[in-house]
């Protein structure tokens, strides 16, 4: 819950580990300040409405962009810390051989999936430039406000493929990169 | 190409695939069907787009945010300290305030995690030192907190209102009758279980330290007054009450309990990021597989393969609340509802049902489901925060469940329980 003692150091080697440390910063940080933005945003909204009888005009629009942002920043930072909800309570029972052949085949899957939601995300994204559509009041190119959606299924799709790696070249069961199964490891969310 | 959709929904589900996978997985067969290929993929990415987009659900980060805020704050414990110099000597008082504390405290933060860990941290060792059992302890905190599903905020409740686009501020008034039967119904079952098993009673507080705990919980006692009051008095939709929340639990911990320091902010912000992410992208892919199910008529062949359009209303809300029910005793509750609402929602539209109505039945639902054994997730976050073994959470559950079923089938015959409020507010 309160892991603000900064971000874990990749388990990857070399150049590629210094890379995988910088994307999980960056997506602490685009989670963090996302979250403030939309509140500022939000509440900023409501106290002009209701002390200064005034609508920002921009505020909705703003915040279907943050929130594009959180959901994509958020989904590779999950599955990084292994935080995304699943029911395990089968795979739990499982002896380890089959857990760990499914955790591959689970993550192998998944990694897959994400990737060509990469791929779709991109034909989306440049579907909507050839329309050349703005955000009413902000004047942006809608096509812009969904960049991070193929650059969240790429990281995500990367961290599940390394998760199938880290499965078949360790002894243990991981989650993730860096967490390992069992409910010691289950943080406690709000 | 329902069955096949459906099949491969369950089974990765249960394979513990991370929950987004399954829906993706599902919509990918259902838009592969619907349009011969790949061609037109990005219809789907479009459409999981248009589900995280609605203005409405940016209550949900901002109510998560507050909560987030609250728990890690003072307000549980004043709440909890209020209810208990006022009812905490009566036969069975300790457990009748854990569950007012849970209702209270649902008022406030909106998440039944969020009330296991504030409100059931602190008073399951004082009801383990007051004599009562363990298994009815977990019970009572889990299933009390369940009632934060129906009192407004929930998180829950936006959901269901954005999918089956219905009002969110006539689901939070609806909820507020079911919550407040549920809690009598908590309190009396207490006060049998302390006396039957003669559970000694706490000290009797004087009216002096009673004031003094009015006083102090009068501040997170405004909570329920923006969100209920705000809305209610139609100052507030429902994401600027949440917003309103985010205001006020910065003012209260930040500056007026000084409990938590500027830094902290940081943390907070970004652990609601991540719980909103995780939400949002099955949000997302949720809306993606439902859009795809409406536009292959998907709920009608089923529901018309069963006959439910002959049943009546009262048949369809016995139906949708059985598969809620089952639903939650296995998967997130966030998952059942983008699920199986877009199924529902054409027979509910077809017999006429009251939406709101079917919302507050649903979340009531979710809430049983959530903690019924083998799955529901409640008892996990259980096991979690209590570092108690499977077994052990779930003993004391059924009378709990069968008290949560005897609600439900009573709002069913009488949905005055929820509707009241709701018409008095907004009709």
């Amino acid at each position: 819950m309160n892991d603000n003692k900064g971000e874990q150091r990749s388990t990857l080697p070399g150049f590629l580990g210094t890379i995988d440390t910088a994307i999980s910063y960056l997506e602490a940080f685009l989670l963090a300040a996302g979250v403030l933005l939309m509140a500022v945003n939000t509440v900023a909204n409501v106290v002009g409405r209701f002390v200064f009888q005034y609508s920002f005009f921009f505020t909705e629009e703003l915040n279907r962009i943050i929130i594009v942002l959180i959901t994509f920043a958020g989904v590779g930072y999950a599955a990084r810390h292994g935080r995304h909800i699943r029911m395990s309570a089968i795979f739990d029972a499982l002896p380890f051989g089959m857990r760990k052949a499914l955790m591959i085949f689970i993550a192998i899957v998944t990694s897959l999936a994400m990737f060509a939601l990469c791929y779709f995300s991109v034909v989306y994204i440049l579907d909507l430039q050839s329309k050349g559509r703005v955000l009413p009041a902000m004047q942006i190119p809608v096509w812009t406000i969904y960049l991070w959606a193929p650059l969240g299924f790429l990281v995500t799709g990367t961290q599940y493929l390394l998760t199938a790696i880290k499965n078949l070249v360790s002894h243990d069961i991981y989650l993730s990169t860096t967490v390992l199964e069992g409910y010691e490891e289950t943080e406690v969310e709000v | 190409m329902a069955t096949v959709m459906m099949t491969t929904m369950v089974v990765l589900l249960l394979l513990g695939f991370p929950m987004m996978i399954p829906l993706i997985v599902a919509a990918f067969i259902g838009f592969y069907e619907s349009f011969g290929g790949i061609d037109k993929m990005q219809f789907m990415v479009q459409q999981f787009m248009a589900g995280i987009r609605p203005a409405s659900l940016i209550a949900v980060p901002m109510f998560i945010l507050a909560a987030d805020i609250m728990t890690r704050g003072q307000s549980a414990n004043r709440l909890i300290d209020m209810v208990m110099k006022f009812i905490g000597h009566v036969r069975g008082g300790l457990a009748v305030s854990t569950a007012t504390a849970c209702t209270l405290f649902g008022a406030v933060s909106g998440s039944t995690q969020a009330t296991v860990v504030a409100v059931g941290s602190p008073l399951r060792p004082r009801m383990l030192k007051a004599g009562y059992n363990d298994p009815f302890v977990l019970a009572l905190i889990i299933n009390s907190s369940d009632i934060a599903f129906l009192i407004p905020p929930s998180i829950g409740m936006i959901i269901y209102g954005v999918v089956a686009q219905t009002s969110i501020a006539e689901l939070f008034i609806a909820g507020i009758g079911p919550g407040i039967m549920i809690l009598v119904f908590f309190a009396t079952y207490s006060v049998i279980y302390a006396k039957i098993k003669n559970v000694p009673t706490e000290p009797k507080a004087t009216w002096g330290e009673r004031m003094h705990s009015v006083r102090n919980a009068v501040w997170p006692l405004g909570f329920p007054v923006i969100i209920v009051g705000g809305i209610y008095g139609g100052i507030f939709s429902p994401t600027e009450a949440a917003a309103a929340c985010v205001l006020y639990a910065v003012i209260l911990e930040f500056i007026i309990f000084r409990e938590l320091k500027p830094v902290d902010i940081w943390s907070i912000a970004k652990s609601t990021g991540l719980i909103t992410a995780v939400v949002f992208i099955l949000v997302g892919a949720g809306a993606a597989f439902s859009w795809v199910i409406s536009f292959a008529q998907i709920p009608q062949a089923m529901l018309g393969a069963v006959g439910i359009t002959e049943m009546g209303p009262t048949g369809v809300l016995i139906v949708i609340s059985i598969a809620f029910f089952i639903g939650c005793m296995f998967v997130d509750p966030i998952v059942v509802i983008l699920v199986l609402v877009p199924i529902f929602t054409p027979v509910v539209e077809s017999v006429g049902l009251d939406k709101v109505l079917v919302g507050t039945i649903i979340t009531l639902q979710v809430a049983i489901g959530s903690a019924t054994p083998p799955f529901g997730c409640d008892i996990f976050t259980a096991i979690a925060v209590f570092k108690r073994p499977y077994l052990e959470v779930i003993r004391g559950t059924p009378p709990f469940v069968f008290m949560l079923l005897l609600s439900a089938a009573l709002l069913i015959m009488f949905p005055q329980i929820a509707l009241f409020l709701r018409d008095v507010a907004f009709k």
